[in-house]
């Protein structure tokens, strides 16, 4: 064996190892625990069948209208004529950087029994339950929604339109024969990916989700707090299916309708009226974002909101007392290891798929996929199952490592996507030259790069920050997140401190996002 | 220097086969010290993957390749005395024009001075000089491909190969790069490989030209040879009616003009 193919045997078997610790063997962990009377069990328990008619009803309402929301939203930013489109879109996607679990908290704090919009409108309070799951799974899922419907609008060839209206082709007709053909398989996209977000999501469900009871908190309740693991990992088996079918709808369904090429982008024709309609939604629609965070704000700010609105610091370092300070520090540890690791990981993956052919490589592509069809917790479960007996567990590398898993599959994409596209032939020079694929790799392509690396880098923190899926299995015995505080502070009826977390995570994560956005601009300015 | 008297190169029997698609059936040859050959054919014939084998970036399946008489089949790319030019360049883009030259003159151990002093003479040779500050992306195509070739030079390779690499060039460009690609060969006498699916470059850079079709040598002679006598049909087709095609072209068009005045 020559060296070349010595080094990329080591970095294949070590790269197979990783993944069989990370993601096989816990799995495969979990379904050992899978016996045949915890499956009968789960399936004669009412709650199962409640859980499970919930969790489909809960999930499909708030896709379809998450769905429905971002796809408008979508048309009026790329359509449409209205004002301050880079605005609105920043304002759109800000409720991704705030764990899904202050969503819930933000309409309680909103529209809870003693709510701020219930006390000012004198509603009844009828958020817990249904209505409440609805609602803050489409706030948490619109977002994603949101980016994957403009992308593709953004990317849609105008000509065909300029070509229909040339031969006198009703608006109708190109809806149908352009508009949705061009659509369809982003639409089943993002059916999939939503459903399979809302799904699996817990923080939602277990904040406002009341008597309400969806499979993720069952799941939660049976495994941590009654340590019943065979009946936990039977539902997570079930919360698998709607992630694989998910997966393999991508998968089967590659082609996202982008187009390589674009002969004209799709030039909206004046309109005040449509113009009008669409800037009234885009508001409502920002306004529905800030609520939260604007209600966030007023209780921590405020000695008692609203009998005493005397402006206070005293929440804050109430909550601060309590620990949050320390909880933050974890949480910083937690992104900022995820971060490096993930990105580390993501980029070797990457690079050995997108430029190293093989058999190896497409198989690792594959593999570095099916992290996107594991759901956090079942991911957490499986790492409590499989680790559990390991001086590994409770240790804060765990954390590093599973969250690097969970959210592996979308920095992996970037840099994949990034990578197929630098030179081919720069290593071939390289090894021409006499200089290792090793140096060409640090000299040459890295700082290609650096850009991608850069958010790759912010995704995997930005998600560690709030994520308490997969840690919430984990955390204790590994230190606390600050995100598991909000729920705690919420059951202890502090609810100042649980909004003054959510707000601390979402300042956190633009802070993050400017030092990204910072660096990107320096290293584009660097390039021309 | 005679052509056609010092074996450079003698590749022996070479074969080469992608999972049940055989690239290669046993191609042999010879190139002379000083030549420039070209290896001629359409898209899939083999030629790539002949140049990547020469090169040492692809293994042969079975086969062997000697280079003034000593076997380098299995020897690294960087120990064979061969440069590559690639068509879309492989600049380094974060690098300068003369960080480019100099980037692999450094890591073979060379001293810093003398690794900047062998590039600037390099790009000097290719008339680079005052753009030496200058990043890949701030060249025009032309300017690009004569830094690979700078590149590639830098380190006095015994053979340059070069993979199609005016494709990307237009037709300006492509006919001043042609002039320059003969003016090093003659300066440095070095012995040249070249890849190319355009009969016109073929001929007119060509000391021999290797005709390929489906992983087989159809003919390999000297343009006027080939000319005169094609070997068989495929040769006659591909390489002589494209050809005359091109030169009945143009003689329409200069007695248009000629009419016209």
């Amino acid at each position: 064996m020559n060296g070349k193919m010595r080094g990329k045997t080591i970095v294949n078997v070590c790269i197979t190892l990783f993944f069989a610790v990370s993601v096989l063997l816990p799995i495969i962990s979990m379904f050992t625990r899978i016996t045949p009377a915890s499956v009968s069990g789960l399936i004669h328990s009412p709650q199962f069948s409640a859980a499970l008619k919930n969790s489909l009803l809960t999930s499909l309402t708030s896709t379809v209208i998450s769905m429905a929301l971002a796809l408008a939203a979508a048309w009026c930013i790329e359509r449409t004529g209205v004002k301050c489109k880079s605005i609105l879109k920043i304002i759109f996607i800000l409720p991704m950087l705030i764990p899904s679990i202050s969503h819930a908290f933000g309409l309680v704090t909103l529209f809870g029994s003693n709510g701020i919009l219930t006390n000012l409108l004198r509603l009844k309070s009828g958020i817990y339950g249904f209505a409440g799951i609805v609602t803050g799974s489409v706030m948490y899922s619109f977002p994603v929604a949101f980016l994957m419907f403009d992308s593709i609008l953004y990317y849609e060839d105008g000509l065909p339109y300029r070509a229909a209206d040339v031969l006198g082709i009703s608006k109708f007709n190109q809806f149908t024969a352009i508009t949705l053909p061009y659509l369809k398989k982003t639409l089943i996209s993002v059916f999939f990916a939503i459903f399979t977000l809302t799904i699996t999501d817990y923080g939602v469900p277990l904040l406002i989700g009341a008597k309400t009871v969806t499979l993720s908190v069952l799941m939660y309740n049976k495994a941590v707090g009654m340590l019943d693991y065979g009946t936990g990992s039977a539902i997570g088996v079930v919360l698998l299916v709607p992630a694989v079918a998910a997966f393999l709808a991508d998968m089967l369904n590659p082609d996202n309708g982008q187009n390589s090429f674009i002969a004209e982008q799709v030039q909206p024709k004046k309109s005040m009226g449509r113009d009008i309609i669409s800037s009234v939604f885009c508001v409502i629609l920002s306004i529905c974002v800030f609520l939260p965070i604007l209600a966030f704000c007023v209780i921590v700010l405020n000695t008692k909101y609203p009998i005493n609105t005397t402006l206070t610091f005293a929440h804050i370092q109430n909550t601060l007392s309590r620990g949050a300070g320390r909880y933050l520090v974890n949480s910083l540890i937690y992104s900022l290891g995820t971060g490096l690791l993930g990105t580390a990981v993501a980029f070797i993956c990457s690079y050995m798929t997108s430029r190293v052919k093989g058999r190896f490589s497409k198989g690792l592509h594959l593999l570095s996929l099916t992290s996107m069809a594991i759901p956090g917790m079942v991911l957490g479960l499986s790492y409590v199952i499989f680790f559990s007996k390991s001086g590994f567990y409770g240790t804060m590398a765990i954390i590093f490592l599973v969250n690097s898993i969970h959210f592996f599959a979308s920095p992996y994409l970037m840099m994949y996507n990034t990578l197929s596209k630098v030179n081919e032939n720069l290593e071939s020079v390289g090894v021409c030259l006499g200089v290792s694929r090793i140096r060409i790799i640090f000299d040459v392509i890295l700082p290609k790069v650096r850009h991608t690396m850069f958010e790759m880098f912010g995704y995997f923190f930005v998600n560690s920050m709030m994520t308490i899926s997969a840690v919430s299995f984990l955390a204790p015995p590994a230190p606390k997140p600050v995100a598991l505080m909000i729920n705690q502070f919420e059951a202890q009826l502090l609810m100042e401190s649980a909004a003054f977390v959510s707000l601390m995570i979402l300042a956190v994560n633009l802070l993050l996002k400017g030092i990204v956005q910072l660096a990107e601009k320096r290293l584009s300015r660097e390039k021309d | 220097m005679d052509l056609f008297v010092n074996k450079k190169l003698e590749v022996t029997d070479i074969c080469k086969s992608f999972g049940s698609q055989e690239v290669l059936r046993g191609v042999s040859f010879d190139v002379f010290d000083g030549e420039f050959l070209s290896l001629l054919g359409p898209s899939g014939c083999g030629k790539t993957t002949l140049l990547r084998i020469l090169i040492g970036l692809l293994d042969p399946d079975s086969g062997k390749i000697a280079k003034d008489g000593e076997n380098i089949t299995s020897a690294r790319p960087d120990k064979r005395g061969m440069g590559i030019v690639f068509q879309n360049y492989a600049l380094f883009e974060n690098m300068t024009v003369l960080g480019n030259v100099e980037y692999a003159l450094k890591k073979k151990k060379s001293t810093k001075s003398d690794a900047r002093t062998r590039a600037l003479e390099m790009l000097e040779v290719v008339g680079l000089s005052e753009h030496s500050n200058k990043m890949p992306k701030q060249l025009s195509g032309g300017q690009q491909q004569r830094v690979a070739i700078a590149r590639t030079l830098a380190l006095k390779p015994d053979i340059v190969l070069f993979d199609e690499p005016m494709s990307a060039l237009d037709v300006d460009t492509r006919l001043s790069m042609r002039r320059e690609l003969k003016r090093l060969q003659q300066q440095f006498g070095t012995t040249m490989i070249y890849v190319t699916h355009d009969q016109e470059e073929a001929f007119a850079l060509s000391d021999r030209i290797m005709i390929l079709d489906k992983g087989d040598i159809s003919q390999l002679d000297t343009p006027e040879n080939i000319c005169a006598h094609p070997a068989n049909d495929y040769v006659r087709t591909f390489v002589l009616d494209n050809l005359k095609a091109k030169v009945d072209s143009l003689a329409r068009f200069t007695r248009s003009i000629a009419n016209e005045r």
